[in-house]
């Protein structure tokens, strides 16, 4: 019973130092925030994974149509909406796209 | 050291509660210091519940009955890995497997993705608040660690689970349904920091695949266990235990394929929502259903203590995720729509709809004698034909969906590309359905159905492959290129080999019951089966007999077989199934024997089981199919770093 | 922009589904009555799902006159039913066990279908028995 307590007791000491360590290693930070995405940096997320999908789409398409899974026709039809959404998405990304990026959150 | 274990618990539940409380506060005040002391509270209480673990693992390899749960669940004579299995033998037990795979997936899941701060800070109150739910069961409620004065010799280990399966399929039933804490977890964790990027599904997509797949392996496991160990014959009885463990794993599967579709067109995603609730809501209740009586079923048990706890948890996580959602939605608004009912986006639609109406028809029949008693005064109960019903109404469906998605493009497919695709698999199809039908198997509708779409299917695949290795040179180098696809269709392959098998081995079975006397014969279905002579036989903890039988076909000896009985001293009898496996069928005859008190005569039961090997096969090609679909990608890892450092910048 | 049909297509799907299972439930009949010993008087020439503790056993489940055995309401003493039975015995059938088979009761007793008996795993989920600790 007693080396059970005691075990225990030296069990709580370890996991309690563990649990406080970020307070132990900076008792007095300069910058204690989480640090979290701020705004623009959400936006420009949301267009970042838009232009993935995008031109994981465009690749998907090529794919499908050397499968031939995509008549040359769909191939034809589709090609170029899929391009000039992978354009765009790459010009919103561009420093100072201003406008062209909600349109294309919205798209 | 039953002491130490209780003490460890505790620590475990004081983690896991700073774990939320902590966790919460940092979130929402944004206190990097307190989110990743939160952090470190959860891997400790994994350190803490590790540790109460291995004192009970060690007080069952040691015997020590001083431990009530020891006593209850082992005896001196039962053979080491059986008395290591009674771990998760037990009520106790197996909570505390479950905090411990929980508290395990939660701090590699967190340690993993630490740097993702924002998202990770709300993860960590959520995993934690499941931590507390189940930490408090062991600490005050069922705790594994009950002492007493230690009897001459424990009570032994049920006979039926003293079978090698039993010592995997439950923990990896466990490890797919705490894995549903995962993405759960991270769900809501992206809902409560208010993200609307897909970050937490990349994170989580891995996590998902391997706890499906861990329950789906745990399934077949637990159903082959069932097949060898209960004597009937079957693997699958629609029981409501059985139904717990199959419920999540069709959630999970329409959660992985909508997934995709948010993933590729930012779509689905409050149904991707709901669907990872649902799972992991459906994950708990199965918990429950196992522990409560509140449903009749052969493994449900006499009134337990949890059965209330177990209620207002599941009403606590409903309440959450519900008003979480709801609060989020004009967070989850869709950025585009989908273009065409005729499209692969669609499919995927379609096979959510039916693999979650499939779910609901069975959650409707596990509750069904809960509600008839609330309503009408009176239990009734739902059986085979019922369940019967919807897998072949949705089921069916289900599996012509999966030759049809493969070929269909994404966003639109014209009819004209539709037919130029479909003609082959169509034309195999056709003519499987009529050669089995010449062969005589159109005794049975649902069957000959199943066959005939899984020529489709099969042929749909294999047309996959051969047009992606023409376009990318080797088959190596298209599915390096295409895991996740590719991957995928290998389950498929395999869900295939598991619907023939089911197919054939329960609507073409045959079964004999028959009365034998040592030099008589039995005939079934080809088979000529000779009973020889009764053999006693002994192991570690058990006596029995084996009745020997000849098996023969076209009067040549192919096997011997000797089914019987095993009689534990402590525990009682259990049946030994015997099992031929016919290589030319890929099916089983399977007997099993009672004696008859006062002669050597046996009451023999035979059953043929035409492809039920299919079935177990399947099993390995879904595991390696899910590995292939899992395994890690440079070339993705590059480019979603890259993605993501791009935001940041 | 085109209205979205993921709407249409999902109000369509979840009424067929309804349909189905409507269909099903009228066509099939809801469910087998699940009942008890003391409950069984009340449906007598019915098929239904009896479930008790077996108080004692005799006979041979294999022979013509099969085997006998009387149940009472589950861990209770209450309400009597003698059972004939024939078929496979499963391995935990013993007295004491919860059973649960489907049958008829007629004349004063419960005829059970074929092969229809299984036992309830002995309870691994029971609540422990309160010790004292050491």
């Amino acid at each position: 019973m007693t080396a059970a307590l005691v075990l225990g007791a030296i069990l709580a000491l370890f996991v309690v130092a563990f649990v406080a360590r970020p307070f132990l290693r900076e008792p007095a930070p300069s910058n204690d925030d989480l640090g979290a995405l701020s705004e623009g940096q959400r936006a420009r997320l949301e267009l970042v994974e838009e232009r993935d999908r995008a031109v994981a789409a465009l690749r998907e398409l090529e794919f499908d149509h050397r499968t031939g899974k995509v008549t040359d026709a769909d191939y034809r039809t589709q090609v170029g909406p899929l391009r000039a959404r992978v354009a765009a998405a790459l010009k919103a990304l561009q420093p100072g796209a201003g406008p062209g990026r909600e349109r294309i959150a919205r798209n | 050291m039953a002491e130490l274990g209780r003490a460890a618990l505790l620590l475990s539940l004081g983690l896991v509660a700073y774990a939320v409380l902590a966790g919460a506060h940092a979130a929402f005040h944004r206190r990097r210091r307190l989110a990743v002391s939160a952090q470190n509270a959860l891997l400790a209480a994994f350190a803490t519940t590790l540790l109460a673990a291995v004192i009970l693992w060690t007080a069952l390899a040691r015997r020590d009955f001083t431990f009530s749960y020891v006593a209850q669940h082992t005896s001196r004579r039962l053979p080491l890995g059986y008395a290591l299995s009674a771990f998760w033998g037990g009520q106790e037990g197996s909570l505390l497997l479950w905090l411990l795979i929980l508290t395990g997936y939660g701090a590699l899941a967190v340690f993993l993705n630490r740097r993702q701060r924002e998202l990770i800070a709300w993860v960590v109150p959520v995993l934690g608040g499941i931590g507390v739910f189940f930490a408090f069961m062991l600490c005050f409620i069922s705790s594994p660690f009950g002492t007493q004065a230690a009897p001459p010799d424990g009570a032994g280990m049920v006979p039926s689970l003293q079978n090698p399966y039993m010592l995997a399929h439950p923990p990896m039933l466990y490890l797919g349904y705490v894995g549903l804490s995962i993405p759960f977890a991270f769900a809501m964790g992206a809902l409560l920091s208010g993200r609307t990027d897909e970050r937490w599904i990349v994170m989580t997509r891995r996590w998902t695949l391997a706890a499906w797949t861990f329950l789906g392996a745990g399934q077949l496991l637990g159903a082959h266990w069932a097949y060898v160990e209960i004597g009937w014959g079957g693997y699958y009885a629609w029981d409501p235990v059985e139904n717990a463990a199959f419920m999540p794993w069709l959630a999970a599967t329409a959660f992985l394929h909508s997934v995709m579709i948010q993933e590729k067109r930012g779509m689905l995603k409050v149904w991707n929502m709901v669907l990872v609730s649902l799972a992991f809501w459906l994950s708990i209740l199965g918990t429950f259903l196992t522990r409560s009586n509140v449903v009749n079923s052969i493994h449900s048990f006499s009134q337990s203590p949890l059965g209330g706890w177990f209620l207002g948890f599941i009403a606590v996580i409903t309440i959450f995720s519900a008003v979480l959602i709801y609060a989020r939605l004009p967070l989850l608004r869709a950025r585009t729509q989908l273009e065409s009912l005729v499209s692969r986006e669609a499919t995927f639609l379609y096979n959510n709809l039916l693999l979650v109406a499939f779910c609901l028809t069975i959650l409707w029949g596990v509750m069904y004698p809960v509600l008839s008693q609330a309503v009408r005064g009176e239990t009734r109960s739902v059986s085979k034909p019922y369940y019967d019903f919807f897998l072949h109404s949705f089921g069916l469906p289900l599996l012509l969906l999966m030759g049809i998605g493969p070929l269909v493009a994404w966003r639109r497919a014209s009819l004209r590309s539709l037919g130029r695709m479909f003609v082959i698999p169509f034309a195999v199809a056709v003519v499987t359905g009529g050669v089995l039908l010449a062969l005589g198997y159109g005794s049975s509708a649902p069957g000959i159905l199943a066959y005939t779409f899984c020529a489709f299917v099969a042929t749909s695949i294999v047309l996959e492959f051969v047009r992606g290795r023409r376009a990318t040179g080797s088959v190596v180098r298209l599915v390096a290129r295409n895991r996740r696809r590719y991957g995928g269709y290998l389950v498929h392959v395999a869900v295939l080999l598991f619907a023939i098998g089911v197919a054939g081995s329960s609507a073409y079975q045959t079964i004999h019951e028959q009365t034998l006397a040592p030099g008589q014969s039995m005939r079934i279905a080809g088979y000529t089966l000779t009973y020889d002579r009764l053999d006693s036989v002994s192991g570690p903890n058990y006596t029995g007999f084996r009745a020997v039988l000849d098996v023969a076909r076209g009067g040549s000896h192919i096997a011997t077989v000797a089914p019987g009985e095993n009689l534990y001293p402590i525990e009682g009898p259990a049946n030994e199934a015997s099992v031929y496996h016919d290589p030319r069928t890929l099916g089983d005859v399977f007997t099993t024997a009672q004696t008859i008190k006062g002669s050597s005569n046996i009451d023999l039961k035979v059953l043929t089981k035409p492809l039920v090997n299919l079935i177990w096969a399947a099993g390995f090609i879904f595991v390696f199919g899910a590995l292939v679909a899992m395994w890690p990608d440079a070339v993705e890892q590059r480019r979603l770093a890259e993605r993501y450092a791009a935001a940041a910048a | 922009m085109r209205r979205s049909p993921a709407r249409l297509v999902i109000a369509l799907s979840v009424a067929a589904a309804l349909a189905v299972f409507i269909l099903y439930t009228s066509i099939a009949g809801a469910g087998t009555p699940q009942v008890v010993p003391t409950q069984i008087h009340k449906y007598v020439g019915q098929s239904v799902t009896l479930v008790g503790t077996v108080l004692s056993t005799r006979g041979d489940a294999h022979s013509s006159a099969g085997m006998r055995f009387v149940l009472s309401d589950p861990n209770q003493k209450v309400g009597r039913v003698p059972v004939v039975y024939h078929g496979s015995v499963p391995d935990l059938y013993k007295a004491g066990r919860i059973v649960v088979l489907t049958g008829t009761m007629r004349s004063g007793q419960f005829l059970a279908n074929s092969g229809s008996l299984s036992t309830k795993c002995p309870s691994k989920y029971s609540p422990a028995k309160q010790s004292a600790k050491t």
